[in-house]
C-alpha cells in the first residue's frame, strides 16, 4: 500500500536520486534515505524551524514540504556551507566566535535562516534580526549570542 | 510525523485535479504549499489516503490589473504577494494582512488559495478578502461558479468548497481613491495565528466617515463582517468612532490555550476601533 | 564578543582559564556534523513507539494486542506482563509512613490502572517507521473511567478519589525557626500575597530519542538523548540483569532542563532489543514530549511577611502546595529545594514553611532548571517589592538591607559561609541600565523593577555526591579526559578541557574529552543540580593536579632539582636553569616508573539526612546569587506586555570560559520570560490541551530584547578556581522581575503566571482603583 517514487534532488552539490515512500517529507527523504541528518526534526509543524534547508535558494521547513514536491531542486543544509576543505564560512565562523551554539540542536536551522536573511545583502540592525528570525526557535542562548553572530555579519553590531 | 503512508498524485491541470479528487471520492487532500495541510498530517489530525499536488499547474498565479480589480491566481506564494508592486499600489491592506502571516518558511511556500481553502477563523486572508469583497472563482475541472469571499467560509475548516472543486483564482477590488485602510491583529508571539484580526477600508471627508467597512476574524466560525457598526458610523465624525464601536456584538468568540472569550471580546472592540482610526486618517491623507 | 562586563575581585594569573574560548565542541555543530541522538542508524534496525493513555484516569479493562501483530511490518507488541520487573521505584526521602509510604513506584507499561493522560500502555516495534501509526492504532484499549483528582486542593479533601492507594499526600516539609508569631506580633508593617505558577515544559529542541543495541559481549547499549547515564541501573533493574551487563552512552544532548533526568525512552529501548534482539530507535514526537515527559510543578505559594519600619525584615510564614501529578519522580525534592529557598537572599531570623506536594491526574512533575528554587522567587521577591511600597522605600534598598552576609544562618540552620555579593549585582544592573524609558505613544505605560534571587549548586549534602575523571598524556604530548558527565549544550565536556588545559599547559586544541558513557568513562554522576562544574571540574582538576605533580616530580627527580623547581608550560616544563620538552619529560616519566595519566575523585560536602521537619547545619554545598532588571511598555488596550531592556547579574565565583557563563545567563534570563509571559501546559480535567509547539509558545527572537550581562566573579564558589554554578541560577528573577515591572507600570501586581496579555488588564484596573480612581 505504500507507493514508492522516484526523487531526485540536488543535495549541498551532490546528486541522490532514491525511490522511497511517496508520503515522505523532504525531512525524512534528507535524514532516512539520503542519510543528510544535520536537518533536524523538532516539531513536525513548521514551527520550530530546526528542519530549516534552502530549496533554490529559498528558506522552508522541510518536515512540512514533501520531497516529491520539490523534486529536481537544489537543496543546501548546513553541510553544505564550508567549503570543500572543511573550513566554515563566514556566517559560521561568527557562530562559531560569538557562542552562538549551546546545545547545537537548533543550530543547523538557524544558521540555514541566517544564511538567507544575510544572502539579501541589506544591513540588517538587532531588531530587524530578531524580527526576521521568529520563525526559528532557540531554548538555550537566549538568542543573544545569534543575533550577535548575525548583527557581526550583516551590520547592526552592538553599540 | 510517524504517518500513515499516503499516495502522492501531481496534476499538471485544473482538470486532471479534480477528476483525481472525485477518483479519491473524498480520501484525497489537495496540496499547494502545504504549510497548513503537512501540520495537520504530521500531528494526525488528518489521514488521507491521498495528496493531490496542483503547484505546478501552469497559469495559476501571479497577480494581473484588471479593469478596476486586480486578479490573483490561488497559487501566488505569500511571499509573491507581500512584494508585488499592484498590490501595494492598489491593495495595501493586503500586502500589510499578507505580512502578518506565519514565518517567511510558511510565506515562501503557502499560497492564497490555500490559505483561503483552509477555512481557519483566524487567519489574516480570509478576513481581508471578505473586507475588500473579494470574489473567488471556483472549478470543478467542468464548471467554474464565483463565489463572494463572505459567503465562502462556513464554519470552522470549513467552506463552500465541494470535494472535488478547487479555488483557482481571486478577484480583488482595487482600494478606490479617497478611501483608507487599517490592518492590526494580536498574537501571542510574532508569526502565531492571530488571536483576534481586524481589518477596515474607510471613505472620509471632512473629518467625518461617509462609508466604511470592518471585519473581524478569530471571534467566530468564521470571518465576520461588523454590518450594524458599519450602518451606524455613515456621518459619524472621526473623532467619535470610539463612542460609536462600543461592545461588539455580533461575535461568537470560544475559549482555547491561546485566549478566552473574554479577552477576544475585548479584542474585539479594541482592533475594531484602531483599525478605523487608521483608515480613516489614511482616506483622509488620501485627499 | 567579548563579556559584556566583569567585575573581578581576588584575581590570580589565568592562562586559559577566565577567557571566552570558543567551545572545542562548536565547529561540529556548526558544521552540522554533531551525531545526536536520533541521527544514528544501525543496519536492520527496528522502530518502537509508545501506544499511550488517551484518558487520566481510569481502570485499564482490556489491553488486546492481536491486532495490531497483524499489521504488516510488526515485530512485537508488548505489555506490561511482558516487563520482566515492571515497577520503577523511587526514593521519596525524609517522609515517615505517616505521611506516605517511604517509597513510591511506577509501571514501565501500565497493567491494571492509568492516572494521567499520556501513559504508556504498550510498546509498538516494527520493522519501517512507516508502520508505527497503524500499529499502535491497532492496539485495542478499553478503559473504565474513574473519578480524578485535577487540582492539589481537591485531592487533600476529606473523601477525594485516591491517586494511589497510600493516599493523596507525597510529601510535606516543615521548617520553624525563631518565633514567627512573637515577629509579626512586634512588626510595623505585615504584607501578605498568594502566588501561583504554571505547569512548564522544558521545550528543548531535541525531543527525546535514542538508539539501542546488543554488542557482541551480550551487554545492551543504549545511546541516548540523557543528563544521566547511571540510569544503566534502572534498566538493568528492570531487565533483571546485572548492572554490568547495561551501558548508556550520552551524546551531545540536544538541550535537558531537568527534562532529560528521568528515563524517558531507556526502558522501552531496552525491552524492544532484549525482546527482538535487534538494534531499534525510538523518537518520541513533539506531542509526545509535551504530553507525558514530566513538567516543572505548578505551585501555589502564600506568603506573609512582617517587617520594622526601616525595612528590615522580622519573619515570613509562607505555605506551599504543588502539584506532583501522576507519580513521584523527584516531585518531594523539589519541594524540599522550594522549602528551603523559601525566604530567597535574605536574612530572615523568624521563619515557618509549610509545604505540601499532592498526587493528583496531571502529567507526572519533576526536575525543572531551578528545581523548585525558582518558583518562590515569584513569592519572596514579590513581598520584598510590596514591603518596600507599604513603607514608601527603595526596593533595591530594602534588598540590600536584608541582604545575607557571611555568618547569617539560613532559616534551614546552614550558615552561609562565602562573602555574598548580592548587593553589587543589585548596583550592577542599575547602574549598567541607566534612565528608564519613557512610553513610545498614548496609551502605553512603562515600569521598571528589578528582582533578585538564590539558588544552589551542587546536590543535597547527603547524597554523598562524587564525580571522577581520569586525565591522561599520550606520547605525542596530546591529552585525553575521560569523564562521565553528559554535556546537554552547556559546554560541560569543554570547560573540562579548558580547565586541564590551565593546569597542564596543553592547547585545547590538542585535547580530546571523552564523555557520558557509563562503560568507557569514570562515572561523574548526573548533569543537574548544576553541579556538574563544581564537581567534574573540581574532578578534572584533582586529576590534572596529580597527573603535573607526577610530572613534575620525575623530571626534578631526573634533573636531581628539588620539586618546586619546575612548572608547566605550554609544550615544555620550565625550570630555574633548563626547560625540558613535554615530550622529553613524558619519557622520564616513563623510564622512572611514573605514570602519565591520573584518575581523580572529587567527593562534594557531607551532611546528614534531614527529615520531615526540615533542620540541617548543612544541606546544601553552596548558593549563586544574582539579581536581574527589566525594562517593559505595556499596550493599556490591549494587555500586551512588550519588554525594552533586561540586564542580568549574577556572582558567579569565577568565570571558567566568560561566554558560556552569557550563554547560560542569557539562555536562563530568556527561559525565564517565557515563564513569565508565554508558556504553559495547559490541563483541562486531566486531559492535556497543549498539542504542539503551535500552542506550547516559548519565546522567540523577537520577543525579548538583548540580554545584557554582567558577571560578577568574587572567587568565593567551591568550584576550580573559585566559581560558582550558573546553570539554573538565570531563570530564577525573570518571572518575579516582569511582574513587579508590571506592577510599576500599572499599580497593581500580577500573581498568576503566565501573565497573559489577558491577565494586564485586571492589573490595570486594580491598579486604578487603588490610585483612587485616577486613570493609568
Amino acid at each position: 500500500m505504500t507507493q514508492d517514487i522516484t526523487v531526485t534532488l540536488t543535495v549541498n552539490g551532490r546528486t541522490v536520486t532514491r525511490a522511497a515512500g511517496a508520503h515522505l517529507s523532504l525531512l525524512r527523504w534528507l535524514r532516512d534515505v539520503a542519510d543528510v541528518t544535520d536537518p533536524k526534526y523538532g516539531c513536525g509543524e513548521g514551527v520550530c524551524g530546526a528542519c530549516t534547508v534552502l530549496v533554490d535558494g529559498e528558506p522552508v521547513s522541510s518536515c512540512i514540504v514533501l520531497a516529491a514536491q520539490v523534486d529536481a531542486a537544489e537543496v543546501t543544509t548546513v553541510a553544505g556551507l564550508a567549503g570543500a576543505d572543511g573550513v566554515l564560512d563566514g556566517l559560521q565562523q561568527a557562530f562559531l566566535e560569538h557562542g552562538a551554539a549551546q546545545c547545537g540542536f537548533c543550530t543547523p536551522g538557524m544558521l540555514m535562516a541566517a544564511t538567507e536573511l544575510v544572502s539579501r545583502g541589506v544591513r540588517l540592525d538587532r531588531d530587524t534580526i530578531r524580527g526576521e528570525l521568529h520563525g526559528n526557535l532557540c531554548r538555550c542562548t537566549g538568542y543573544q549570542a545569534i543575533v550577535d553572530a548575525i548583527a557581526s555579519v550583516a551590520g547592526g553590531e552592538r553599540g | 510525523m510517524f504517518v500513515k503512508p499516503f499516495r502522492y498524485e501531481r496534476a499538471s491541470s485544473v482538470t486532471e485535479a479534480c477528476a483525481l479528487l472525485r477518483e479519491y471520492d473524498g480520501e484525497a487532500k489537495v496540496i499547494a504549499g502545504g504549510q497548513s495541510l503537512l501540520p495537520m498530517i504530521n500531528l494526525g489530525l488528518v489521514d488521507p489516503s491521498a495528496v493531490v499536488d496542483i503547484s505546478r499547474i501552469a497559469g495559476l498565479d501571479g497577480v494581473a490589473e484588471r479593469n478596476g480589480s486586480l486578479d490573483v491566481g490561488a497559487l501566488t506564494r505569500h511571499r509573491a504577494l507581500e512584494g508585488d508592486a499592484l498590490v501595494a499600489r492598489h491593495q495595501p491592506l493586503l500586502a500589510e494582512a499578507v505580512r502578518s502571516v506565519g514565518n517567511t518558511r510558511v510565506r515562501n511556500r503557502g499560497t492564497l488559495g490555500g490559505s483561503l481553502a483552509h477555512g481557519d477563523p483566524a487567519a489574516e486572508l480570509p478576513l481581508a478578502m471578505t473586507v475588500l469583497e473579494a470574489e473567488y472563482e471556483v472549478s470543478n475541472g467542468n464548471a467554474t461558479r464565483t463565489i463572494a469571499a463572505g459567503e465562502f467560509p462556513l464554519t470552522y475548516f470549513t467552506t463552500q468548497l465541494a470535494e472535488d472543486e478547487l479555488l483557482t483564482g481571486v478577484r480583488v477590488p482595487k482600494l478606490p481613491a479617497g478611501w483608507g485602510w487599517g490592518f492590526h491583529e494580536v498574537s501571542r508571539r510574532p508569526g502565531d495565528f492571530a488571536v483576534v484580526a481586524a481589518a477596515a477600508v474607510v471613505r472620509c471627508r471632512g473629518g467625518a466617515i461617509e462609508d466604511a467597512r470592518v471585519g473581524l476574524a478569530g471571534v467566530s466560525e468564521r470571518p465576520v463582517r461588523l454590518t450594524s457598526v458599519e450602518a451606524a458610523l455613515a456621518g459619524v465624525p472621526v473623532s467619535q468612532i470610539e463612542d460609536v464601536v462600543g461592545e461588539v456584538d455580533a461575535i461568537e468568540p470560544i475559549t482555547d490555550t491561546m485566549a478566552s472569550a473574554g479577552y477576544r471580546r475585548r479584542l474585539a472592540r479594541v482592533l475594531a476601533r484602531r483599525v478605523l482610526a487608521d483608515a480613516c486618517q489614511r482616506s483622509e491623507g488620501a485627499d | 564578543m567579548s563579556a559584556d562586563e566583569i567585575r573581578t575581585s581576588k584575581a590570580e594569573e589565568l592562562r586559559v582559564v577566565n577567557r571566552p574560548l570558543a567551545r572545542h565542541d562548536a565547529a561540529e555543530k556548526i558544521a552540522g556534523t554533531t551525531r545526536y541522538a536520533a541521527d544514528l542508524a544501525l543496519g536492520g534496525m527496528l522502530h518502537a513507539r509508545l501506544v499511550r493513555s488517551q484518558v487520566p484516569s481510569a481502570r485499564l479493562v482490556r489491553r488486546d494486542v492481536s491486532r495490531a501483530l497483524e499489521v504488516p511490518g510488526v515485530v512485537a507488541v508488548l505489555v506490561g506482563e511482558d516487563v520482566p520487573h515492571n515497577e520503577v521505584w523511587v526514593d521519596v526521602p525524609g517522609q515517615t509512613t505517616e505521611v506516605v509510604a517511604l517509597k513510591a513506584s511506577m509501571q514501565v507499561l501500565a497493567t491494571e490502572r492509568v492516572r494521567f493522560h499520556g501513559e504508556p500502555i504498550a510498546l509498538v516495534v516494527t520493522e519501517t517507521e512507516d508502520s508505527l501509526a497503524a500499529a499502535c492504532e491497532a492496539v485495542d484499549v478499553e478503559y473504565d473511567l474513574l473519578p480524578g483528582v485535577f487540582e492539589p486542593e481537591d485531592g487533600l479533601r476529606e473523601g477525594a478519589p485516591a491517586v494511589h492507594d497510600q493516599g493523596n499526600l507525597l510529601a510535606e516539609w516543615n521548617i520553624d525557626r525563631g518565633d514567627v508569631d512573637a515577629a509579626f506580633a512586634r512588626a510595623d508593617v505585615v504584607v501578605e500575597g498568594e502566588y501561583a505558577t504554571q505547569f512548564v515544559d522544558h521545550a528543548y529542541l531535541e525531543p527525546e530519542a535514542g538508539v539501542a543495541w546488543m554488542d557482541d559481549d551480550g551487554v545492551l547499549n543504549i545511546r541516548v538523548a540523557t543528563q544521566v547515564v547511571e540510569h544503566y541501573r534502572d534498566v538493568a533493574r528492570i531487565l533483571g540483569v546485572p548492572d554490568s551487563k547495561v551501558r548508556v552512552i550520552a551524546p551531545y544532548v540536544g538541550g535537558g532542563f531537568g527534562g532529560k533526568e528521568d528515563m524517558t525512552v531507556e526502558p522501552y529501548l531496552a525491552l524492544a532489543v532484549a525482546h527482538t534482539r535487534r538494534p531499534v530507535r525510538m523518537t518520541w514526537t513533539r506531542n509526545e514530549s509535551l504530553l507525558a515527559r514530566a513538567k516543572r510543578h505548578r505551585t501555589k505559594m502564600r506568603y506573609r511577611t512582617a517587617a520594622s519600619r526601616d525595612g528590615t525584615i522580622l519573619g515570613q510564614d509562607v505555605e506551599i502546595t504543588s502539584d506532583a501529578g501522576a507519580y513521584a519522580y523527584l516531585s518531594a525534592l523539589v519541594l524540599l529545594y522550594s522549602s528551603v529557598h523559601a525566604c530567597g537572599p535574605y536574612r530572615v531570623d523568624n521563619v515557618r514553611v509549610r509545604s505540601k506536594t499532592v498526587y493528583t491526574n496531571n502529567p507526572p512533575t519533576s526536575a525543572f532548571r531551578g528545581f523548585g528554587g525558582m518558583q518562590v522567587v515569584l513569592g519572596y521577591e514579590s513581598q520584598m517589592d510590596e514591603l518596600a511600597r507599604e513603607l514608601g522605600l527603595d526596593p533595591a534598598e530594602v534588598r540590600k538591607r536584608n541582604s545575607l552576609r557571611r555568618g547569617d544562618v539560613l532559616p534551614v540552620g546552614q550558615p552561609i559561609e562565602t562573602e555574598v555579593l548580592l548587593a553589587e549585582t543589585i548596583d550592577a544592573v542599575i547602574e549598567r541600565a541607566g534612565d528608564k524609558p519613557v512610553p513610545r505613544g498614548p496609551r502605553r505605560a512603562v515600569g521598571r523593577a528589578i528582582a533578585s534571587n538564590m539558588q544552589s549548586y551542587g546536590r543535597l549534602v547527603w547524597l554523598n555526591d562524587s564525580a571522577a575523571a581520569w586525565v591522561g598524556f599520550q606520547l605525542d604530548g596530546s591529552l585525553t579526559v575521560r569523564c562521565g558527565v553528559p554535556d546537554i549544550g552547556g559546554g560541560q565536556a569543554s570547560s573540562l578541557a579548558q580547565i586541564a588545559s590551565e593546569i597542564l599547559g596543553v592547547d585545547m586544541d590538542d585535547i580530546s574529552v571523552h564523555f557520558g558513557d557509563s562503560a568507557l568513562t569514570p562515572l561523574a554522576g548526573t548533569t543537574t543540580a548544576t553541579r556538574q562544574l563544581l564537581m567534574s571540574g573540581n574532578a578534572v582538576y584533582e586529576a590534572a593536579t596529580m597527573l603535573r605533580n607526577q610530572i613534575l616530580g620525575a623530571v626534578a627527580a631526573e634533573r636531581d632539582q628539588p620539586v618546586g623547581s619546575f612548572e608547566m608550560a605550554p609544550g615544555e616544563i620550565a625550570g630555574v636553569d633548563q626547560n625540558v620538552p613535554l615530550k622529553q619529560a613524558l619519557m622520564i616519566c616513563r623510564r622512572r616508573n611514573v605514570p602519565i595519566e591520573a584518575l581523580g575523585t572529587f567527593y562534594g560536602p557531607k551532611g546528614r539526612e534531614v527529615g520531615r521537619e526540615l533542620h540541617a547545619e548543612r544541606i546544601f554545598p553552596d548558593f549563586t546569587f544574582g539579581t536581574h532588571l527589566v525594562d517593559l511598555e505595556i499596550d493599556l488596550d490591549t494587555g500586551q506586555v512588550r519588554l525594552l531592556r533586561y540586564v542580568a547579574s549574577h556572582d558567579v565565583g569565577r568565570a571558567i570560559n566568560p561566554m558560556i557563563v552569557e550563554g547560560q545567563i542569557a539562555g536562563g534570563a530568556v527561559q525565564g520570560i517565557g515563564q513569565a509571559l508565554l508558556e504553559e501546559v495547559v490541563m483541562q480535567e486531566g486531559v492535556n490541551m497543549t498539542g504542539g509547539f503551535f500552542q506550547y509558545l516559548i519565546p522567540t527572537a523577537a520577543d525579548v530584547p538583548d540580554i545584557e550581562s554582567v558577571i560578577v566573579e568574587s572567587g568565593e564558589g567551591l568550584g576550580p578556581f573559585g566559581a560558582r554554578g550558573v546553570g539554573e541560577p538565570p531563570i530564577g528573577p525573570p518571572a518575579a522581575a516582569v511582574a513587579a515591572a508590571i506592577c510599576d507600570a500599572v499599580g497593581a501586581r500580577p500573581t498568576t503566571l503566565p501573565i497573559t496579555p489577558e491577565r494586564v488588564p485586571d492589573c490595570i484596573d486594580r491598579g486604578r482603583s487603588r490610585e483612587g480612581g485616577t486613570a493609568a
